[in-house]
């Protein structure tokens, strides 16, 4: 039961992965007193992409043409061992946080490694780009999975959801303080203003995307969305596990399948409002904005220690 | 086990003799080397295997002197560290077949000989287990690798090789104390006295420490590494795989044999286990960083080795926290995983160092920034050196995430059942374990990047060539021992709990199941194997049904890069210093310390200097890399290891020692023999001062 619910949630996030965007692009629009685009815009873009002609770079080789699946396939993995639907990881031997975050670790590698191939400066700064958001946001993200980890006594993302759950998670403030930090940061890796504006070609997060078209840029464009999802659902997962299927049954699964639904599509409105009341700023900002978090972090890890 | 071991070091010692006997004919010198050094290899390798499986073995032969007893000692965890360093010499032979062609005027005979010599002291340092003998065949260790570090005879090798030197003798010195205290307590120096005598709690704290920082001067861990990115690049690369890939790896060796092993009687305090998670947790962090900073493909790989340095001393820690608190599981995972990444690093950074020599072999040059475009040249060295790069940066499945998975869950075990104290010191080496693996990401995402892919660079790397098939044949060796520890890691980690349950003298604990790596304490699994499969078969489909897209679609190719409507050139490339200056962005507080430490080093420098009234400052010189203009860059955004900044800290020891030497340098030629003569002087010294107390 648990590995066919595991495989429905990797098919599941890559299947609304583009509606989630749709309705935050539909959201900004409104917001810009604009009328916006459908929300299933994404769609026909992939459509669309899908059947046009690919052109490959000259000077690209085998990373450039293998970084796209290796890119969605990846967080389709990790996306397969999260507790979203249940309180338990379907698939235990992927629900290890260290996993989780080496495993995201690959497509950041392919990533980088992909701009630097396609010999242009400009996709090769989006690549750098990218490799630094994940050094600056790591250090603070490990911090509140390890203060959850003490807490919950398992670095199983699964254990962690059901001592959250069930509120057995000690102590409190501690997790309270460790679940802002974790949204702030999880907020950065997801590539929004005021750090970045993920569904812009021209800016720096999808610089890598210029040197790709056709199939290949619908399948790194849908690995984009579905990351941003992912990202969102790591932290959904651990601190809002609420109403997720405490069992197998399959009334308590459709439960759980629809509450994280609702649950994911809230943070993203959250992260459309707080992307469309701040302003940009430069990337090289970007340090003190972590510094913060990992202030956040350290904070949650001193109430851990004094138990409150 | 040991008979095989003790044949395979008189193989040795006749390779190499019969290597220098036939200097002077290149060709056969080189092939005895070579091909004997293969068969004493495997033949160390057999012996270490089975030792790992077998009963310790306990060997004594009566010395001239009374303290001189040449006892040896093959208990599995030397068994493990001879299988590793032979795999490792096994390779850098084959490699070697075909690498040492270029050596042929620079004395082919005599790496043949000092190389042999070198591995075989390797073996008997490990083997040893008396305390002169393992002081000699220490010092032996080190004067056959300076030897190989200074044979391109450069100055920045000579350079290299003498900083080398002297942090590896004051290494020696604090070793050297180290075991006097302990005989001094026992009145013998057999290590089977150490072991068996419990020490008064200070003394026993005092061994350790200086046994810590003199086997972590010889393992390169911070503040004792500057001499390392100095020194290893300097070797041919082969020497650089062995020496990084297995010397430092005594460093580990030494420091678990005397904190588990001969004080084990004493008991350790939970002090030690934080002062090694810490100097860990710094090392990690500051070799990875500095590794940013290089342009030069070796030295940034010797950065790595501080780097891995530290990965292992985490993992030591949390054994030592472990076996303090008296908490058996925490104490196997800890040694479990520092002794894995052991291993680990052993085949990655020897395959990355082989690929660098496989550049520099097709190139000429070292220097990322006038590479590129190598992958499609040199496809088998580029496969296995991604390989490496994957490795080393912990993705999984490869086996560098196995070992660094462990380490983790043995530092959040160690958090979960300590005090508030060992929960702050935990929760700061977790982080640093987690930046380090960020940071470790961008450096070869950097390192293989720039050397690899886009365009070529300049005339060199254009004519870049695929290397001869000894060379590729031994990468792709080390590639698969790479993917082999990753994938089939539960069957791997059992055999290394074995070592560690017989470092510690406690029942074995469980550490793996089927095919499912466990983590008692966390509760967690994980599964390299079944972790594989699953990303290969969703990989795989996301490429069918891509490629599916692009058969139905059509695909062309498009000569000229898209810069966004710019014509793109060569310019356009990014180079490691782009990577750098990104990084130097976040991470200057980093670099500005390594800067006041030189400075220090320096103001030191030109105090000694003057007071000694001879030379004012050492003399700093450096290769300049053939770019002018990018090299100007680097220094204009302060991350080039720019030769010509001040010497660090460490170096204005060298100062002083040069302004010793020259002035025994009247009396004393200046080559290599001159110093081994001071070593046998000391070692005497040493020897009679023990006699006189005792």
């Amino acid at each position: 039961m648990s590995i066919i619910v595991a495989f429905l949630q990797a098919v599941l996030l890559v299947a609304i992965a583009p509606l989630i965007s749709g309705i935050a692009r539909n959201i900004r629009a409104k917001m810009h007193s604009r009328k916006g685009p459908s929300i299933l815009q994404d769609y026909y873009d992939l459509a669309k992409l899908w059947k046009r002609c690919e052109v490959r770079e000259g000077g690209s080789g085998l990373i450039s043409r293998l970084m796209p699946p290796i890119y969605l396939g990846s967080f389709v993995l990790v996306a397969a061992g999260l507790p979203l639907i249940m309180q338990a990881c379907p698939v235990p031997y992927l629900g290890d946080i260290i996993t989780i975050l080496y495993l995201m670790a690959l497509p950041r590698f392919m990533f980088s490694l992909a701009s630097i191939d396609s010999a242009g400066s400009y996709t090769a700064i989006g690549g750098v780009r990218e490799l630094l958001v994940g050094v600056l946001v790591e250090p603070s993200l490990i911090l509140v999975l390890f203060v959850m980890a003490l807490a919950a006594g398992s670095t199983n993302v699964g254990v962690m959801a059901h001592a959250v759950a069930s509120l057995e998670a000690y102590p409190f403030v501690a997790v309270v303080v460790a679940g802002i930090a974790c949204a702030m940061a999880c907020y950065i890796e997801m590539g929004k203003l005021p750090f970045d504006l993920a569904e812009a070609e021209q800016e720096i997060q999808e610089g890598p995307l210029a040197a790709y078209s056709g199939p290949s840029l619908a399948m790194l464009k849908l690995g984009v969305s579905v990351k941003q999802l992912v990202v969102a659902s790591i932290f959904v997962a651990i601190f809002i596990p609420f109403g997720a299927a405490a069992t197998t049954a399959p009334l308590d699964i459709l439960l759980g399948f629809v509450l994280y639904i609702v649950k994911v599509l809230a943070v993203f409105l959250v992260a459309a409002v707080i992307e469309n009341s701040v302003m940009r700023v430069r990337y090289k900002l970007l340090g003190r904005y972590t510094w913060f978090v990992v202030g956040i972090a350290s904070l949650s890890l001193v109430f851990l220690v004094i138990g409150i | 086990m040991l008979e095989l071991i003790l044949l395979s070091l008189g193989l040795s010692c006749v390779t190499g003799v019969l290597a220098l006997v036939f200097g002077k004919a290149h060709a056969a010198s080189k092939t005895i080397a070579c091909v004997g050094g293969m068969i004493s290899a495997a033949l160390s390798f057999a012996g270490g295997v089975g030792a790992l499986f077998a009963a310790p073995v306990y060997a004594s032969w009566a010395g001239p002197l009374p303290f001189t007893n040449f006892t040896l000692l093959l208990n599995p965890l030397a068994g493990l560290l001879i299988a590793v360093i032979a795999a490792l010499a096994c390779m850098a032979w084959l490699y070697g077949l075909s690498y040492f062609d270029e050596y042929y005027d620079k004395g082919i005979g005599v790496i043949g000989f000092f190389m042999n010599l070198f591995i075989a002291s390797m073996n008997l340092v490990i083997l040893s287990d008396n305390a002169f003998w393992f002081l000699v065949f220490f010092e032996l260790m080190s004067l056959t690798s300076y030897v190989l570090v200074i044979i391109d005879q450069t100055e920045k090798s000579l350079r290299g090789g003498f900083l080398y030197l002297i942090m590896a003798h004051i290494g020696f010195l604090m070793i050297a104390c180290s075991f006097f205290v302990m005989a001094t307590a026992t009145g013998s120096l057999e290590f089977e006295a150490f072991r068996t005598t419990a020490l008064a709690p200070g003394l026993g704290t005092v061994a350790f420490v200086l046994a810590f920082f003199g086997f972590g001067a010889k393992a390169g861990m911070v503040p004792f590494h500057s001499w390392l990115p100095q020194a290893h690049p300097a070797a041919p690369s082969n020497v650089s795989a062995l020496m990084s890939g297995g010397m430092i790896k005594i460093g580990i060796f030494g420091i678990c044999k005397v904190c588990f092993d001969l004080l084990g009687a004493t008991g350790g305090e939970v002090a030690w286990g934080i002062l090694v998670i810490i100097i860990g947790a710094i090392s990690s962090v500051m070799g990875v960083v500095y590794a940013l900073g290089e342009h030069d493909l070796k030295s940034l790989l010797a950065y790595h080795s501080v780097e891995n340095i530290g990965i292992i001393l985490l993992g030591v820690g949390t054994g030592i926290v472990g076996w303090t608190a008296g908490l058996p599981w925490l104490a196997a995972i800890g040694l479990l995983a520092g002794l894995y990444h052991v291993v680990n690093h052993a085949m990655f950074k020897g395959l990355l160092f082989l690929g660098a020599g496989s550049v520099l072999h097709a190139t000429g040059t070292r220097n990322m920034e006038v590479l590129g475009g190598l992958a499609r040249l040199m496809p088998v060295t580029a496969v296995c050196f991604l390989v490496g790069s994957l490795a080393i940066s912990a993705i999984p499945p490869l086996n560098g995430f196995v070992s660094e998975w462990y380490t983790y869950q043995g530092l959040i075990s160690a958090a979960m059942s300590g005090d508030i104290l060992i929960r702050i010191v935990f929760a700061f080496a977790v982080v640093a374990l987690a930046i380090t693996g960020a940071l470790a990401v961008t450096c070869f995402v950097k390192a293989f990047g720039v050397t690899f892919l886009a365009r070529p660079r300049s005339e060199a790397a254009e004519q870049a060539h695929e290397v001869p098939l000894c060379m590729r044949v031994a990468m792709v060796i080390l590639t698969l021992a790479c993917v082999a520890l990753g994938l089939c890691a539960a069957w791997v980690a059992p055999v290394i709990e074995l070592i560690a349950s017989s470092l510690l003298h406690a029942p074995l604990v469980p550490v793996s199941d089927g095919a499912l790596l466990v983590s008692l304490d966390t509760v967690s699994v994980v599964s390299p194997l079944i972790m594989a499969v699953l990303m290969a078969v969703v990989i795989a489909v996301c490429v069918l049904v891509r490629n599916a897209a692009n058969r139905k679609a059509g695909m062309k190719e498009d000569p000229a890069t898209w810069a966004c409507g710019y014509e793109a050139d060569l310019s356009m490339e990014t180079l490691a210093s782009t990577v750098g200056a990104h990084v130097k962005n976040f991470m200057e507080p980093i670099y500005r310390i390594r800067f006041c430490v030189n400075r220090l080093g320096q103001m030191i420098a030109s105090f000694v200097g003057k007071t000694l009234g001879t030379r004012s400052e050492a003399v700093v010189t450096g290769e300049r890399p053939k770019s002018a203009s990018r090299f100007d860059r680097d220094r204009l955004h302060g991350i080039a290891p720019a030769p010509q900044k001040a010497p660090a800290l460490s170096e204005s020891v060298l100062a002083l020692v040069e302004d010793i030497g020259v002035w025994f340098g009247r009396l004393e030629g200046g080559d290599f023999r001159t110093y081994i003569v001071y070593i046998v002087g000391a070692l005497v010294f040493f020897l009679a001062l023990i006699i006189l107390i005792r």
